[in-house]
């Protein structure tokens, strides 16, 4: 592999790789706009420009790849700064500098570069500025907003749809100055990665319709988290203020889903704000009529004992009207699941389906890789199987089955669009006692005998594992509301009245403790489970095959 | 001065448009000599020849035709940049409308000496005329066997297209021109790979420009040491046609042996207009940086111009007498550079706009005594940090501006106003 030195560091690097990715290995930043590693090079931003020995000029460091020893390269030379300085004048002469109402302002290629980079003052101070009235804020889709004026026409943009996304709805229009990005006649953006071109505009000339004016980006708490939408389990950053989640953004993760995530992902969200939600533990006295009447708050003390001596009182009444079952969800953790499972095992649960919704298909394209399919509208079918909940699902929901239970436990109040459905939950309502464990306070809470709060995703720490058998650890982002308590402390407890042991329970230890029990996690631990998610050890798994047989694997899953 | 018109020799002549009457004119001789030399060898002969390319950089034209990689793994193209559009540049046109077959001639001596089978001729949009002549003449060409299945009966295939533009003075940038070949936005790739290696649909390609192609069959009927007897010397050898607009009493086009002096060539057409005294010109077109009057014995070559800090370029001379205003001159051609920019890289986008502001407040006088410092320091952030080449032309004019014409610029901030009779260049 040719080596390379780069302000005098040397580093060695695969034959072909450009300045910008080379100078990273070293820690040097090259400022750059238009380069971006998953798309093609055009070297136009002009940012990247760097002094290579023996070159007569400076070199746009995206363009200039490493192929042979002994290439020479410097970034802090005044030649490079000088170049630099007057790429940022050029960017920012015509740019608006309308920061204070700019959606971008706070995380934007010209703000940081410009103070890196940049001068203070202006010498552009008799000409006008270019504007492109009636520019401003064009939709270009349903989910994304143009405004011209802010543009560097770095094209990022245009290669995404073309090159990722391969739709090709944008393109470049007019030319020199007058340059613009739009969408070709009677077209809109309305590919299902859209909003992914908000992501790679280093600037704020395409903001995100969702987030727009939503929160300064400066006030937004930032943690690493798993979009819930589909089985893919795209990484994102879960970014909220105080709790009110503003936004997902996709997190690189060259295993799942690249730099990518789709707009549906983006969107889901706004589930844990649309649905009301439970906050207190909840009782529903014989005979209340669903009205209120009868509906009283309790305490987790009370509601688990609750629980607990209806189960007991079970175990005497024959199969016909004493049988105990649990109704899993895509949407627990690993972790929950586990713990259900084990629930199950002490009561004797036959039944512990998992029943998820199916959607259309969500494909998110990846580099080298065949693309990533899913389907399924949960993050953690496959978890929860490998968690020993598993079964046909059909005989409660759309069968008389719950008739013949004693104790039904459902483990999460919104595991799919049945929760929400009146036949269904009047199907699950005929069991003698129907507990739930959710956040939402959905129509299935509202029929439940107990109701329990609990944690959503963005309340705890946790594992899902995605389509392609990848174990991938979230992390708690904040604080859940009144009494709502994380599924594991509330389970360990639950548990801990039946058999000694399950007291004090983290996501940590339960992770440990099922690693160590089930093969296919084994030799996986919750503290040095890798950033980018583990792939377990299942046999057909996708990832334990040769690419093309994944290919194959994927096309017959859809 | 005497010295034999070649590349123009037919003009003038209106049977050099068909094909028999180009025949009988001593045509195609060149490419029946080249068929039956080896291709290798015709490359030596332009090589040795010492011509350099005629579209503005002079890059020797043997030497380039040798990069073609050998092999037969690609096709190979011949595109031949007819997109004059240089303001001032008006001399490929008097080629291709006055003599196509010549064209036609050096674009097949290429093609066999670097295995193309295939020739696209990028014609300015504009150019209707002289792109009817053309396609006439190719199709006599294909009716004679010139073109074709086997040219001139060697069993060599070549077909040619006439290709036009839609009128974007960057597609005569060469990779500028592939793009808009293969139906893409004309906008300049990125260099390296060179066309040479990557060109027309990923393919070898060589890019001549017109005049350069219509030397190669005197090269090969003549020989390359004739070729080599005309002109100042080594590296600046051939005949050169001068494209010669501004205030001269008889604009047009002239051939002269490369390396006529300023002054001779002044004198060819008829001297300045009225005989007002000379100011200053534009030795190579709009990119070139301007000379001023005491440069009028320069040697109109390559390397002279060059050293005296200009460049030959196309060779489209534009000569401007005392009344013209320098700022106003400057500030035109800024306005067609940043009109012809594509757009694509910062420097040449926001850089030719700003001066171009700039320059327009100078000429209505707006000025600021700042205002030539901030535009020599705008021009060295384009030169030499753009995509193509289409920054560093239009810096040209505007650093010889600021340079060599500081007085106009200060009696333009003084006086508040142009001291120049006015005329209306900037209505819009």
């Amino acid at each position: 592999m040719p080596k390379v030195t780069i302000n005098g560091r040397t580093v060695e690097v695969e034959a072909g790789t450009n300045l910008v990715d080379a100078a990273i290995k070293v820690g040097v930043q090259v400022p750059h706009y238009c380069y971006h590693p998953r798309l093609s090079v055009v070297g136009q931003c002009r940012m990247c420009l760097v002094k290579i020995d023996g070159m007569p000029k400076l070199q746009a460091g995206c363009s200039t790849q490493v192929m042979k020893d002994g290439m020479v390269v410097h970034t802090d030379v005044p030649e490079v700064e000088e170049a630099q300085r007057g790429m940022m004048e050029f960017f920012l002469i015509n740019h608006p500098l309308d920061c204070p109402i700019c959606d971008q302002a706070g995380e934007c290629g010209l703000q940081d570069y410009s103070f890196k980079h940049g001068v203070a003052y202006s010498r552009f101070q008799y000409e006008d500025k270019r504007t492109y009235p009636g520019r401003e804020r064009i939709p270009l889709g349903a989910n994304v907003l143009l405004n011209m004026n802010r543009c560097i026409q770095c094209t990022r943009c245009i290669r995404f749809t073309q090159e990722i996304a391969g739709t090709g709805e944008l393109g470049f229009f007019n030319r020199g100055a007058r340059t613009e990005i739009g969408t070709f006649p009677g077209r809109e953006l309305s590919n299902p990665l859209a909003t992914c071109v908000v992501d790679v505009c280093p600037v704020g000339a395409l903001t995100s319709t969702r987030f727009r004016f939503a929160e300064r980006v400066w006030y937004l708490d930032k943690k690493p988290s798993i979009c819930t939408g589909c089985e893919v389990g795209c990484n994102i950053t879960m970014e909220h203020r105080r709790g009110d989640i503003k936004r997902y953004k996709p997190r690189f993760n060259v295993e799942v889903n690249d730099y990518w995530m789709c707009d549906y992902g983006r969107s889901t969200f706004e589930r844990y704000k649309l649905t009301p939600r439970l906050t207190a533990p909840r009782l529903r006295a014989a005979g209340a009529n669903g009205n209120g009447h009868g509906v009283t708050f309790t305490s987790w003390q009370n509601a688990l004992d609750t629980i607990h001596s209806r189960v007991q009182a079970a175990e005497g009444q024959g199969p016909e009207g004493g049988q105990i079952a649990i109704l899993g969800s895509g949407f627990l953790t690993c972790e929950e699941a586990y713990l259900f499972g084990k629930l199950a095992d002490g009561m004797g649960a036959a039944h512990r389906s998992v029943p998820v919704d199916l959607g259309p298909e969500w494909t998110i394209p990846r580099h080298q890789r065949p693309p990533i399919k899913g389907r399924e509208q949960a993050p953690n079918r496959r978890g929860a199987e490998l968690l020993g909940l598993s079964g046909p699902a059909e005989d409660l929901l759309q069968g008389d089955a719950a008739a013949r239970c004693a104790v039904l436990i459902v483990t999460d109040s919104d595991f799919g669009q049945a929760a929400y459905s009146a036949e269904a939950v009047a199907k699950l309502r005929q069991a003698k006692f129907l507990v739930v464990f959710g956040w939402a306070d959905s129509p299935l809470a509202q029929a439940a005998d107990v109701a329990l709060p609990v944690a959503h995703h963005g309340e705890k720490d946790g594992t899902f594992v995605n389509v392609e058998h990848r174990v991938q650890r979230f992390e708690r982002a904040f604080p859940p509301p009144g009494q709502t308590r994380t599924a594991v402390e509330a389970l360990g407890d639950l548990l801990s009245r039946f058999e000694e042991g399950w007291s004090n329970l983290t996501p940590g230890k339960v992770f440990d403790r099922l690693a160590g029990e089930i093969p296919a996690f084994a030799g996986l631990h919750w503290h040095d489970l890798p950033a980018t998610g583990a792939a377990l050890n299942v046999p057909g798994a996708a990832h334990n095959l040769s690419d093309q047989a994944a290919e194959a694997v994927s096309e017959a899953s859809s | 001065m005497a010295f034999e018109r070649v590349l123009t020799r037919n003009v003038g002549k209106p049977e050099a448009l068909t094909y028999k009457g180009y025949r009988q004119l001593g045509g195609y001789e060149g490419l029946a000599k080249a068929l039956k030399m080896e291709p290798d060898a015709v490359i030596d002969e332009v090589k040795r020849s010492g011509l350099r390319g005629r579209g503005g950089a002079g890059f020797s034209a043997g030497l380039k035709w040798s990069f073609i990689p050998k092999g037969k793994d690609k096709p190979k193209y011949l595109v031949c940049n007819a997109d004059e559009s240089e303001p001032g540049t008006f001399k490929d046109r008097l080629l291709m409308e006055y003599d196509p077959h010549q064209l036609i001639e050096g674009c097949a001596i290429c093609c066999w000496a670097v295995a193309a089978n295939t020739t696209y001729i990028y014609i300015r949009g504009e150019y209707t005329k002289s792109a009817d002549i053309l396609e006439r003449a190719i199709q006599e060409a294909y009716d004679a066997g010139v073109l074709g299945d086997s040219v001139m009966g060697s069993g060599f295939k070549l077909n040619m297209y006439v290709h036009r533009g839609a009128g974007a003075y960057i597609c005569g940038e060469e990779t500028g021109m592939l793009e808009s070949l293969e139906g893409k936005r004309g906008q300049p790739r990125v260099k390296p790979p060179f066309p040479a290696v990557i060109g027309a649909f990923g393919a070898p390609t060589v890019i001549n420009n017109v005049e350069t192609l219509c030397n190669v069959p005197h090269i090969i009927e003549r020989g390359a040491d004739w070729f080599k007897s005309i002109g100042t010397d080594e590296r600046n050898t051939g005949p050169k046609l001068y494209a010669i607009s501004g205030h001269v009493e008889r604009p047009g086009t002239y051939e002269y042996p490369i390396g006529v002096t300023f002054r001779e060539m002044l004198e060819g057409c008829g001297g300045m207009l009225k005989g007002r005294p000379l100011k200053a010109f534009i030795p190579g077109g709009a990119s070139a940086p301007i000379l001023k009057a005491d440069q009028i014995d320069i040697k109109m070559d390559f390397d002279t111009v060059a050293k005296a800090g200009s460049m030959l370029g196309s060779a489209a001379v534009i000569v401007m007498d005392d009344t013209t205003c320098m700022v106003r001159s400057v500030a035109r051609l800024a306005k067609f550079f940043n009109h012809e920019s594509c757009g694509q890289c910062t420097p040449c986008r926001e850089g030719t706009n700003w001066m171009e502001l700039m320059l327009k407040r100078i000429e209505h006088g707006e000025g600021t005594e700042r205002d030539g410092q901030i535009l020599l320091s705008i021009c060295s952030h384009i030169g030499g940090n753009s995509l193509c080449a289409l920054g560093d032309a239009a810096i040209g004019p505007v650093q010889s501006l600021v340079k060599g014409f500081q007085d106009e610029i200060d009696r333009h901030i003084k006086e508040k106003a142009c001291p120049f009779p006015h005329r209306r260049y900037f209505e819009n």
